[in-house]
């Protein structure tokens, strides 16, 4: 079974072993949800509880881990312990430690390392009063910490002098700026954009890249170019991608409160998925997961969430693509969307401050266009076009959620930078 | 499968009691004046109570979450997959559409009877045509003449799961709503746990394992069933007649049910007072049905004989045709109609059967495989006379106080009686006609007191013990996982042994269970766990292969058992049978009902 030569082995007794570890490995996840809900104070238990059983049952998770197959129920488990182990000043080391433990085991958290970073400096590395209060000790503890977890991931392929190798399997900037199937963040956006100019560009006199035209990735693995807009090099979503957190991560050291840093690594998770580089639409769960963890805060933030909670889970349809799996992965997150939102709207306090009403419409008229989406989606166009256009509805998909990834992230940045 | 809305006017419902307990879902700690959850299921619905959460959004959830454990159930190994020559009861399912949609009408009864040949009645015929039309539509080589048999590919395993799944949503589950709301409402029961006493009918482990997991259409047929039940309760009697009708239409299974219905209906004309009006009426009605389900068949007879197309080479007269009294002129106009209508009959039937079939948890397999003694050295005419004798004697009783008292209430009990008679004792008796006494008797938890320790132990061991009966059957299937989850998820939200033991170790006011019964339960849930790590672990000997399997059938068979006595004495004392003949004390509640 685990002889490397056996790809594509798929006995029976493989898959009851793969599938129990995954089941079993997500015990970590409850762990830290427990202890997330025994950490909150008394004020919000139930708010707590509730975000807690989102993440535990979320669809995310369902279709990801235990249909398409991954691990994420444990790597989301250790995340949501560092942050828990965060919440107390006692802990910070610990919580940092444990971080870059994760960062060993799944790079893509790297995304959220900066909100770590500015965290651990301001409210570890230095004193509470003022910024030139070093505290020499804790760094130097800090630094050995991390120090050992990675010399003891890495340590190995060091020794063998397999690190070159190892970082061009990680960072895979010779793939394309889009994934597969188009992770719903602004390069869909992008490139539905481009589509449409390739279609009116004649009539406005603008140049087209002929060569593009027929390249462009239609929902395959490649390198994307387009045939109007500008290209898009590694270096620019980088500097995008780092644009888009800095305000926050200001923020952020300027009131180091575990509340900021919670908000900050959605933020950074956002920021990384909008304009990150080969994002995979599987990394959505790096904004839904923090962000959950939120957003039972009061009215205003549960508005945020709601088109996120929507379309971060619609976009992982194009995932499964089986009849068999396709009653359950919508059936499943119809449950899971009309349940929580039901329950994370009885229970969420009300706002303290006036709520931003367009916001609040926008959600609701989106969340309504979903179902005409879905069922076109999955079924009408099927019907109509058969395997014509196939392209079709997996752009509509991400050109949706995209829509909703956006809208959501403005809406949290209001209410994050009013707060 | 509503019946239409009557011209009745609708009645103003009352607002809900939702604080107060009515059926044993809250336990009331005295201590600490908190109220908890009595079983994990009502936990569930917890945040529901009250007033609050419309119906309008808990019925939806409540029909999504059973629906995903339906079709979850059905991405498993189905009965015959990948297991050539025969396959099993998918491949018979597959193989009538198959036939059904290709074959003139005529051919239906008698095309290659070797072949899992059609032997259910005209409604399952009409199904599988309507299926296999649908599904030609889809990909047509599913269907095709000889060349589709045994056929296994994945798509055609999603087409047939969905066609159980749609069948269900349109018989089974609006029936089962519609009928747990007239009982709830009849025994005012509110609908909180109204709902609570739906989602644990609708989550029956037999029935999801056999339908989604086996493959087989059942629900169809226990849909009808329901939908008899529920036309009973609301008082419209002739629908009732026309739905059974349809159940058995579907599946002759449906008789295990019959005496008890039928007593009813009867009862019903004669007490409180004699009307032959009544009578009549559903007579005509039960014809008219009977005749309506047969016409398809006749009209495309009439088709055939116009168009001249001959019987199959190969077909046998039914042999129903050489015990009609009067000679018949294979002349005269009417012989092609009366071959197909003895043929339909002969394959429902099948009287050249054995006693049993496989290893039933029944007293025939009990008695012959455990070895007191062999039933093979008799004719089996003498057994099946035999049968036919005992199984009077099982249904008599219950039959007997449906016809005296045809009180509403008691149909629940008196079916499920009556079908544990059958299931218990008659001919020709399959391990899956465990569900037929398991449906009604479940539909117990929607009555009053349903959910409180005395009910919901017995229905819940009732539950586990016909699953587990099962269980060399699902074994076959390579179902043994989904048999796992599904028994132990019920168990564990219905608060039952071996997630649970509250119902046993605990005995408050409300927990009326005797003594006896926990001391029985306990010992067979132990008995079952057992066998399971033996089952598990050792190999049986050599000279006894079967000797788990035939464990098992001596357990169920005896744990079954007493469940028909449970019932029958659960309909006895119900009924206030005993009172009208002195032989018990009325207690107040009757007192108060004589008295209104």
């Amino acid at each position: 079974m685990l002889h490397l030569k056996h790809l594509g082995y798929n006995s029976w007794e493989t898959i009851y072993y793969q599938r129990a570890t995954v089941i079993v490995s997500e015990l970590v996840l409850l762990y830290a949800l427990y202890l997330f809900v025994k950490s909150s104070p008394t004020t919000s238990k139930i708010q707590s509880h509730a975000a807690a059983t989102s993440i535990l049952l979320s669809p995310g998770l369902l279709i990801i881990d235990h249909i398409h197959f991954q691990y994420n129920g444990f790597l989301y488990g250790i995340l949501i312990l560092s942050v828990v182990l965060a919440r107390s000043k006692s802990r910070i080391l610990a919580s940092g430690i444990l971080f870059a433990a994760l960062l060993c085991l799944k790079h893509i958290y790297l995304y959220l390392a900066p909100a770590y970073f500015v965290y651990l400096l301001r409210a570890y590395c230095l004193g509470p009063r003022s910024i030139y209060d070093i505290k020499f000790l804790n760094c130097v503890k800090l630094g050995l910490g991390l120090g050992v977890v990675f010399a003891l991931a890495f340590g190995p392929f060091v020794y063998y002098g397999q690190i070159p190798q190892v970082l061009s399997r990680l960072f895979p900037f010779s793939r394309g700026l889009c994934h597969a199937y188009w992770a719903p963040n602004v390069w869909a956006m992008y490139s539905f954009t481009d589509r449409i100019l390739i279609m009116v560009a004649p009539y406005l006199r603008l140049p087209l890249d002929t060569a593009a035209v027929t390249s462009v990735t239609r929902g395959l693995v490649g390198d994307t170019s387009f045939a109007v807009l500008p290209n898009i090099t590694p270096r620019a979503t980088f500097f995008l991608t780092l644009a888009a957190q800095i305000p926050a991560l200001i923020k952020l050291f300027l009131t180091p409160t575990w509340h900021t840093f919670v908000s900050t690594l959605t933020l950074c998770g956002y920021a990384s998925f909008l304009f990150g580089w080969h994002v995979h639409e599987k990394a959505i769960l790096l904004v839904i997961i923090p962000f959950s963890l939120l957003a039972l805060k009061d009215r205003r933030y549960l508005g945020a969430f709601r088109p996120l909670a929507v379309a971060g889970h619609v976009s992982l349809f194009p995932l499964l693509f089986t009849a068999m799996e396709f009653p359950v992965k919508v059936v499943y997150t119809i449950f899971w969307l009309v349940v929580m939102m039901l329950v994370f709207d009885r229970v969420v306090p009300a706002s303290e401050k006036p709520r931003v009403f367009l916001l609040d419409r926008f959600s609701l008229l989106y969340i309504a266009v979903a179902i005409p989406l879905i069922a076109y989606c999955s079924l009408v166009h099927q019907m109509v076009f058969g395997v014509k256009y196939e392209f079709l509805p997996l752009m509509f998909t991400s050109s949706y959620s995209a829509i909703g990834v956006v809208g959501s992230w403005v809406g949290f940045l209001v209410v994050f930078f009013t707060e | 499968m509503a019946p239409p809305s009557s011209h009745r006017p609708r009645k103003k419902r009352k607002a809900d009691v939702s604080g107060s307990s009515s059926n044993g879902t809250v336990i009331h700690d005295s201590g600490s004046k908190k109220e908890q959850p009595a079983f994990p299921l009502v936990a569930f619905f917890w945040p529901a109570r009250g007033t609050s959460t419309s119906q309008w959004i808990l019925l939806p959830c409540i029909l999504m979450v059973v629906g995903l454990f339906r079709w979850c159930t059905g991405i498993w190994p189905y009965s015959g997959f990948h297991k050539p020559p025969m396959h099993g009861d998918f491949e018979a399912q597959r193989h009538w559409m198959e036939l059904t949609t290709n074959l003139p009408l005529t051919h239906w009864h008698f095309h290659d009877l070797e072949w899992w040949g059609l032997d259910y009645p005209p409604l399952t015929a009409y199904h599988s045509w309507l299926l296999g039309k649908v599904g030609s539509l889809i990909n047509p080589d599913w269907f095709a003449l000889y060349l589709s048999r045994g056929l296994d590919s994945l798509d055609l395993k999603v087409f047939m799961r969905a066609t159980v799944m749609v069948s269900e949503y349109f018989v089974y589950i609006p029936a089962v709503v519609i009928c747990v709301r007239r009982l709830t409402r009849m025994h005012n029961i509110n609908s909180w746990e109204s709902s609570i006493a739906l989602t644990a009918i609708l989550m029956q482990p037999a029935t999801l394992l056999i339908d989604h997991g086996h493959f087989q259409y059942n629900t169809v047929m226990l849909g009808f069933v329901v939908a008899t039940i529920s036309s009973i309760l609301a008082g419209r009697r002739l629908w009732s007649c026309v739905f059974f009708v349809c159940a058995l239409g579907f599946k002759q299974m449906a008789l295990f049910y019959a005496p008890a219905v039928a007593a009813y209906l009867a009862g019903a004309c004669i007490y409180p007072r004699i009307d032959p009006l009544r009578l009549l009426g559903m007579a005509i009605v039960t014809i008219a049905s009977f005749a309506l389900l047969y016409v398809p068949l006749l009209l495309g007879t009439a088709f055939d004989t116009y168009r001249n197309v001959p019987l199959p080479s190969h077909a046998i007269m039914p042999p129903l045709l050489s015990a009609i009294p009067f000679d018949i002129n294979e002349k005269a106009w009417y012989y092609p109609y009366l071959i197909q209508l003895m043929q339909s009959i002969h394959r429902i039937f099948p009287f050249a059967r054995g006693l049993f079939e496989d290893k039933v948890a029944n007293i025939w397999c009990a008695v012959h495989s455990s070895g007191v003694h062999k039933l093979n050295q008799y004719s089996s005419t003498l057994l099946s006379r035999v049968a036919l004798a005992l199984t009077l004697a099982a249904i008599a009783p219950p039959c007997a106080i449906i016809f005296l008292k045809p009180r509403r209430k008691l149909m629940p009990l008196a079916l499920t009686t009556t079908a544990w008679g059958f299931f218990l004792c008659s001919y020709q008796v399959h391990e899956k006609n465990v569900l037929l006494p398991l449906l009604p008797m479940t539909l117990l938890l929607a009555t009053d007191g349903g959910m409180k320790p005395a009910t919901r132990a017995w229905v819940g061991y009732a539950n586990l013990l016909g699953c587990w009966t099962m269980f060399p059957l699902l074994a076959r299937d390579e179902l043994r996982v989904p048999y796992v989850v599904l028994t132990l998820l019920w168990a564990y939200l219905i608060g039952l042994p071996p997630c649970n033991f509250d119902l046993y170790l605990t005995s408050g006011s409300d927990n009326t269970l005797h003594w006896s019964s926990k001391v029985l339960h306990l010992a067979t849930y132990a008995a079952m766990l057992v066998w399971h790590g033996v089952e598990l672990f050792v190999a049986p000997p050599a000279s006894k292969p079967d000797l788990w399997v035939v464990a098992n059938v001596c357990i169920g068979a005896a744990g079954l058992g007493t469940c028909y006595l449970w019932c029958l004495w659960r309909l006895v004392d119900d009924s206030g049978i005993l009172v009208d003949l002195g032989l018990a004390k009325p207690t107040d509640a009757d007192v108060e009902k004589k008295k209104l």
